[in-house]
């Protein structure tokens, strides 16, 4: 999913106050799943947003939605009325959906409420771990299902650096070093030999660096 | 900002949120100088940031939550979330003026329920300190 | 392993002679007059220095031009050169340049996380690792290629270095990876400092058994302790770094004033232990800003006179 978490207030309240009618969208996916822009999370930043704005005797009103997925536009269409009725949006979706929100409706201001973080996986309840940076090209058959590129602090495709120690990395004390995963997991699949194998350089056209990246299905458009 | 007398004198809005498990209402806790509104729930893990925050936005110039003793909530873990949100839900109190202190949880000895009036002639004090809940609706 | 002597490293190494590097960090600051004091502290002690590349990300002259005012005082710089902060055709581009200048010997590393360093907020780059630079540094040399294949006007011959520490986790995956990096086309390894010599010597027999001490040159690195405080530091604090207790409680058991007497001597008798063990050609003194001890140390291992 993709994980993100919410802004702190004080910012929020910035962005927002010029504002005298405010709609707060919640998205119901992934930023739902990790606690930060679902039903639960628009409800309770609206009150509190409200009472953030009554303490200092400003008089602004805040209206809230949330749709299942901000991020495709027949559920972003169910908000077109509250958008409508109001001067601006606060999305508390990722940022893509931020920008289809932007995108589907030119000229109402849409503002990010949380900051997207990356993607990731809910490791246990609350505790959320970046996994994936979608480079655009799949390597982790080579791993053992580790992706060394978001996992090692150094993308190191060829081995743990000497930082290595007691499988945890040396940058941080607790994130655990990716690389005394790789090897333990590709002992236990009995591939150990993979570590042998020479990883040429990676080939990042795929990924970010080869400018925005945009992907065509021919067998879906008409 | 709107700035409060503390001393000023009004009728104190406290809301409770308790467990089933935790007490039974037996005696009426509103008097002359506060007026408790109480709200039962199946478990107090449910008592999410969301309804604390609605308690303080309807008007509440205080909200306590009565929770299980530590160990005996019947869905395990229950009064230990209940008391993790409301760390988080008084920083926000604190971060929007509204003032993390008037947010309180409490564990109840085994169905204690003589012990409430006492706890809320603690919250009053509170009150008192902190005045009226300055994001009340006018 | 080339045959033509590419450096005064290499000839010093190829005849068999025990080799000895230093360690020379670049200012932090414009002035070259730092480089010339220690340059001179290290001048008849050393076959040839290391030049750091922003060493623990903090930022200091460039480890090419540090390099070049050593070359141009007589002394041989093995320049360093980390994947965190140049991409691939900066990387390219430096090697050549570094040439042209007449430098001949480089370490390729990964380099130190940035996060350890005075500006944790920059972006790091690591377009490829240590293993892909040393490819690439032979193949320019060999090959006479750049990364791209394209066929270089001359090709830029070094004598290629790289690290190896044999007190990472995890241990039985160490040597591997020095085979791999061997396989890449290291010609000489430096390895983090010795302190913990029983684990050492388990490195170094597998990497005989491996064949691996007749396929590169190994260089034990030493560094001395000045203090029981330093000790503890590098101990809990440096990333990689093994410090047996036994180390320590050595230098805590003598009084203050002769800790650091008591730290070089260590830092001789690992040098007089390294000397005679097979499969290690050489030692790499890292006295880092304390360069004027190298010349003690050097001559109290016998290495020099």
């Amino acid at each position: 999913m993709i994980v993100g978490e919410q802004k702190p207030i004080e910012e929020i309240k910035k962005m927002v106050a010029p504002y005298k009618k405010l709609l707060i969208l919640g998205c119901g996916t992934c930023v739902k799943t990790c606690f930060a822009g679902g039903e639960d999370e628009t409800a309770a930043l609206a009150s509190a947003l409200r009472m953030a704005f009554r303490t200092e005797g400003v008089s602004i009103e805040i209206d809230e939605q949330t749709v299942e997925r901000q991020c495709e536009n027949e559920f972003i269409q169910e908000a077109a009325k509250k958008i409508g009725e109001n001067d601006a949006v606060l999305s508390l979706a990722c940022g893509a959906g931020v920008q289809a929100m932007a995108r589907r409706f030119p000229k109402e201001p849409v503002y990010p409420g949380l900051n997207t973080t990356f993607i990731g996986v809910q490791e246990s309840h609350g505790v959320f771990t970046e996994e994936c940076s979608g480079c655009g090209n799949c390597e982790l058959g080579n791993f053992g299902g580790i992706c060394p590129v978001t996992r090692c602090s150094k993308k190191l495709l060829n081995g743990p650096c000497g930082g290595s120690q007691k499988g945890i990395c040396e940058v941080d004390a607790n994130t655990e070093c990716a690389w005394q995963l790789i090897i333990d997991r590709l002992k236990t699949l009995g591939q150990l030999n993979n570590l042998r194998t020479y990883i040429p350089p990676k080939n990042w056209k795929t990924s970010n660096s080869g400018g925005p990246r945009k992907l065509v299905r021919e067998d879906h458009i008409i | 900002m709107i700035v409060m007398n503390p001393m000023e004198k009004f009728k104190a809005k406290i809301t409770l949120f308790h467990c089933i498990n935790a007490f039974t209402e037996h005696v009426s806790l509103s008097t002359d100088d506060r007026e408790v509104k109480i709200v039962k729930m199946p478990c107090s893990g449910m008592t999410t940031e969301v309804f604390m925050l609605k308690a303080f936005e309807a008007g509440a110039d205080a909200v306590a939550i009565l929770v299980c003793p530590e160990g005996a909530c019947r869905y395990m873990e229950g009064n230990m979330r209940a008391r993790k949100r409301v760390e988080k839900t008084s920083n926000v109190l604190d971060k929007i003026g509204v003032g993390g202190k008037r947010l309180s949880i409490h564990n109840l000895a085994a169905k204690n329920s003589d012990s409430v009036p006492g706890l809320l002639d603690e919250i009053m004090s509170t009150i008192k300190e902190l005045g009226k809940n300055p994001a009340a609706a006018a | 392993m080339t045959t033509q002597a590419i450096s005064n490293l290499h000839s010093v190494l190829s005849s068999g002679t025990f080799a000895v590097t230093g360690e020379c960090g670049p200012p932090r600051g414009a002035d070259m007059n730092v480089l010339n004091k220690k340059g001179e502290l290290l001048r008849g002690w050393v076959d040839a220095v290391n030049v750091t590349d922003n060493q623990t990300a903090i930022v200091r002259m460039s480890s090419i031009a540090a390099s070049k005012h050593l070359l141009d005082m007589g002394l041989e710089p093995v320049m360093q050169m980390v994947c965190r902060d140049r991409n691939r055709i900066a990387i390219q581009s430096d090697i050549l340049g570094a040439y042209s200048l007449g430098i001949r010997n480089i370490l390729c590393l990964s380099g130190d996380h940035q996060s350890f360093g005075s500006q944790p907020d920059a972006m790091n780059v690591f377009d490829i690792d240590s293993m892909n630079l040393i490819r690439t540094v032979k193949d320019m040399r060999d090959e006479g290629k750049d990364m791209s294949g394209f066929d270089l006007k001359e090709a830029p011959k070094m004598f290629i270095g790289a690290a190896a520490n044999p007190f990472a986790d995890p241990f039985e995956y160490r040597v591997l990876r020095l085979a791999k990096k061997i396989d890449a086309g290291v010609d000489f390894i430096q390895t983090q400092c010795i302190y913990n010599m029983e684990r050492f010597r388990e490195w170094i027999r597998l990497a005989r058994e491996e064949g691996l001490t007749e396929k590169a040159y190994i260089m034990g690195g030493v560094t001395p302790i000045k203090t029981v405080g330093m000790a503890k530091y590098m101990k809990n604090k440096v990333a990689g770094m093994d410090i047996p207790d036994e180390i320590i409680n050595r230098v805590a058991g003598v009084p203050k004033e002769k800790q650091t007497e008591e730290g070089l001597k260590i830092c001789q008798e690992t040098i007089e232990e390294l000397k005679e063990m097979d499969g290690v050609h050489g030692v790499h003194v890292m006295a880092i800003e304390w360069e004027e001890k190298v010349a003690d140390i050097v001559k109290g291992a016998g290495l020099r006179k």
